[in-house]
């Protein structure tokens, strides 16, 4: 450890949620201009520890924390927070992009000019300038995620504190990501980030704490934590070698009977066009990345298939149906789709009730509709917890129950929008599981920016650029 | 949201709406309320917001007038001399006063709420002392509305994506039956994304009872100031002759 002043000095003996301990004797120093990245599997106790050291647990989050929590570098606040989920981020105090991350500053109470060249600093870093005049509720997850990080940043703490940052960022967008902490880090700013991606982990971090069951299992560099052989936590998994790296599906060279066509499609939102021209060819029993820049129109193409966008011209077809002016509900017998921020996806009181809406809606009778949504809790590993509330799973639970839901009613085409966001190893491993049984009774598409996981799932990748298909082929891990 | 009231320190529309709900009230009747709507639909239309002033005001004061005649009819006075079933003139004319004031002062208010930004409204009240807490309030009601709906829809988004018939052409019948979905992760939702909201508000070293700056201040020309004074002497002058002619009143009834 260096011997540059420390922004984080934290002994916890243990922290607790309505009695259920969370963290058990952490002990964690970071120095000004450092990088720590915390690993761990889901539920390893990561956020909590996150939200520990930006001393936002025990205030508006209520915890039992017995231990202490010091920021010697003291500033208001001592510590910035990016949460996993951006939308989490929005105050609302702000109507556009801009007014958001100007929030932080004006609580400060600094003048108009300060405020002014935080903004723009933050969202130069945050590679988000061109979005200052958006509303935030009109960006995609990607965008928001930028924006996330740049209300963070307005806020000058000598801490930042960052809880899966990179989840729903376009590589692209990664990378300029990675570049800004770097030049924080440089410029003094202590850096803590909790993050799923163990390869960016690996390149940013300067040394690595890696968590199970909430007690400190490993720490020290990054290739020696993250990179062990055997893995020291199986369900984290470990950072993939050279030999992991060649593209594991070939294109698929088999003649297959299409599944879903599109011809022509063009979409949007009020006068901004977002899908323009699209034509599209799926094969029965193929599994399809689509890839593109944050904003490009994944998620817009796949609320038109299912019928929550409207086209504005051409065709949808699955198998021989024309699902073109077919309503949503109906979609729904051919179609599914997993949503970006799957929390807002689950209603019902239990795991089992929810996955067993789709297809008693669909007319299936109660067992029927029991042996389908049990096979597809199996898949993705939440059999067992049938009675739980959806609403309390770990975020990363509630996305694969979503994928779960969707499963369950069986359409012949899926698409899952981020399905491995903030996922481990063993997360990962359930979606590609689930992803190989909709492979054998029709076709799926995974919007992702996570290309491992793209190329070690998927056939081949539909890039989108701005509305349009720019590439079909192979998956490459190369930035470009 | 952008109106030609944009142009001006939102404290100034709001002390002329202020006072000129007040003024309907206390002015002579039936003309002060009559010139107080008028004015202020005049001014919705200059602002470009006439339409949305109007129909907000006629959504008040047409049920109040048929609600204030339905009751003179229902419950008529015992002396009353003309037929049953028909509404007296006198009241029907007290029915008019009562909704013509309150038309006046919806129309006053509304040419605020419709034209005036709340966000833009709140710095400028910021600037002259309103506590954080009491501004995120006032902007956390406001959207209170649009967040439900918003998160309504994300809901039924979710079930229709699931196979349940909603939206357009759906019947009585399956929009009850829809409901008990609905509501549940509603309000579960609601609460959790307040706590959310807290959680995000301490990370942005939100301070309830502190003072906040802006981003971009709202303009206050010392002509806007001196107007806004010119309105509050004007009003306290008006309440105070009002005040005077009351006492005056009792002092020759006694």
């Amino acid at each position: 450890m260096s011997a540059s002043p420390l922004a984080l000095s934290l002994r916890l003996r243990s922290v607790a949620y309505d009695g259920r301990v969370a963290l058990r004797d952490v002990a964690l120093d970071i120095s000004r201009a450092e990088i720590v990245g915390i690993a761990g599997h889901v539920g390893a106790g990561k956020s909590t520890l996150a939200l520990a050291a930006a001393g936002l647990l025990g205030r508006s989050l209520p915890a039992a924390i017995d231990g202490t929590i010091h920021h010697p570098l003291g500033g208001r606040p001592p510590a910035a927070f990016v949460f996993a989920n951006p939308s989490t981020q929005l105050t609302e105090l702000g109507e556009t992009v801009e007014e958001e991350v100007a929030v932080g500053p004006e609580n400060q109470a600094l003048s108009s000019p300060l405020i002014r060249a935080r903004v723009d600093r933050a969202l130069a870093l945050a590679n988000a300038s061109p979005l200052a005049a958006r509303l935030p509720r009109d960006l995609s997850g990607g965008e928001l995620q930028r924006v996330a990080l740049a209300s963070a940043l307005a806020l000058d703490a000598p801490l930042i504190v960052l809880d899966e940052p990179t989840a729903q960022l376009d590589p692209e967008a990664a990378a300029h990501f990675a570049s800004a902490l770097r030049s924080l880090r440089d410029s003094g700013v202590a850096i803590l980030i909790v993050e799923q991606n163990l390869e960016l982990l690996a390149s940013l971090a300067d040394r690595v704490i890696l968590l199970a069951d909430g007690a400190i299992l490993a720490s020290g560099a990054p290739r020696e934590v993250l990179g062990h052989t055997p893995p020291l936590d199986a369900r984290l998994g470990a950072l993939p070698t050279r030999d992991d790296r060649g593209p594991r599906r070939l294109v698929a060279q088999i003649e297959r009977a299409p599944l879903l066509t599109i011809h022509s499609l063009s979409a949007g939102y009020d006068e901004r066009v977002v899908l323009q021209n699209l034509s599209l060819t799926i094969g029965d029993g193929e599994v399809v990345a689509w890839l593109g820049k944050n904003g490009a129109g994944k998620s817009t193409l796949a609320r038109t298939i299912m019928g929550l966008v409207t086209a504005r011209a051409g065709r949808i077809g699955v198998a021989s149906t024309d699902l073109t002016t077919m309503p949503v509900h109906e979609r729904a017998r051919f179609v599914g789709l997993v949503f970006q921020d799957p929390r807002r996806q689950l209603f019902s009181r239990t795991i089992l009730e929810e996955v067993m809406f789709g297809p008693r809606t669909l007319g299936a009778n109660r067992h029927a509709a029991l042996a389908q949504g049990r096979e597809a809790l199996a898949v993705v590993g939440l059999d067992g917890r049938e009675s739980e509330h959806p609403g309390d799973l770990a975020p990363q639970l509630q996305r694969r129950l979503a994928i779960a839901s969707a499963l369950a009613s069986q359409p012949r085409f899926l698409m899952l929008d981020e399905p491995t966001a903030g996922q481990d190893a063993e997360g990962r491993g359930f979606i590609a599981a689930a992803l190989e049984l909709q492979r054998s009774r029709g076709a799926a598409a995974v919007i992702t920016h996570d290309l491992e996981f793209a190329q070690a799932t998927c056939d081949h990748n539909v890039t989108i650029d701005s509305g349009h298909l720019s590439n079909i082929g192979r998956i490459s891990l190369d930035p470009d | 949201m952008t109106s030609a009231l944009d142009r001006w320190n939102p404290l100034t529309p709001l002390a002329a709406a202020i006072a000129l709900v007040v003024v309907a009230f206390i002015g002579p009747q039936p003309w002060t309320p009559v010139v107080v709507l008028a004015v202020a639909l005049l001014v919705a239309a200059a602002s470009g917001i006439g339409g949305k002033v109007a129909a907000l005001t006629m959504l008040v004061a047409l049920p109040t007038f048929v609600l204030l005649v339905l009751v003179d009819v229902a419950f008529p006075d015992a002396s009353a001399s003309h037929a049953r079933w028909v509404p007296s003139m006198a009241s029907t004319l007290d029915a008019l006063a009562i909704s013509l004031r309150l038309g006046a002062a919806i129309a006053a208010l509304g040419v605020i709420v419709v034209g005036v930004a709340p966000r833009r409204l709140t710095r400028a009240l910021a600037a002259k002392g309103l506590p954080a807490w009491a501004a995120y309030l006032v902007i956390a009601s406001l959207e209170a509305v649009p967040e439900a709906r918003r998160r309504a829809d994300d809901v039924i988004d979710a079930q229709r994506c699931r196979g349940v018939a909603m939206g357009k052409g759906t019947g009585v019948r399956g929009r009850l039956r829809a409901l008990p979905a609905l509501a549940g992760p509603l309000i579960v939702g609601l609460v959790t994304e307040s706590e959310e909201r807290a959680l995000a508000l301490d990370a942005r070293a939100f301070e309830p009872g502190a003072r906040r700056t802006a981003l971009a201040p709202i303009g206050d020309t010392r002509g806007e100031q001196w107007a806004r004074r010119v309105i509050w002497l004007a009003l306290a002058t008006a309440i105070a002759w009002r005040l005077w002619e009351f006492v005056h009143t009792l002092s020759i009834v006694s």
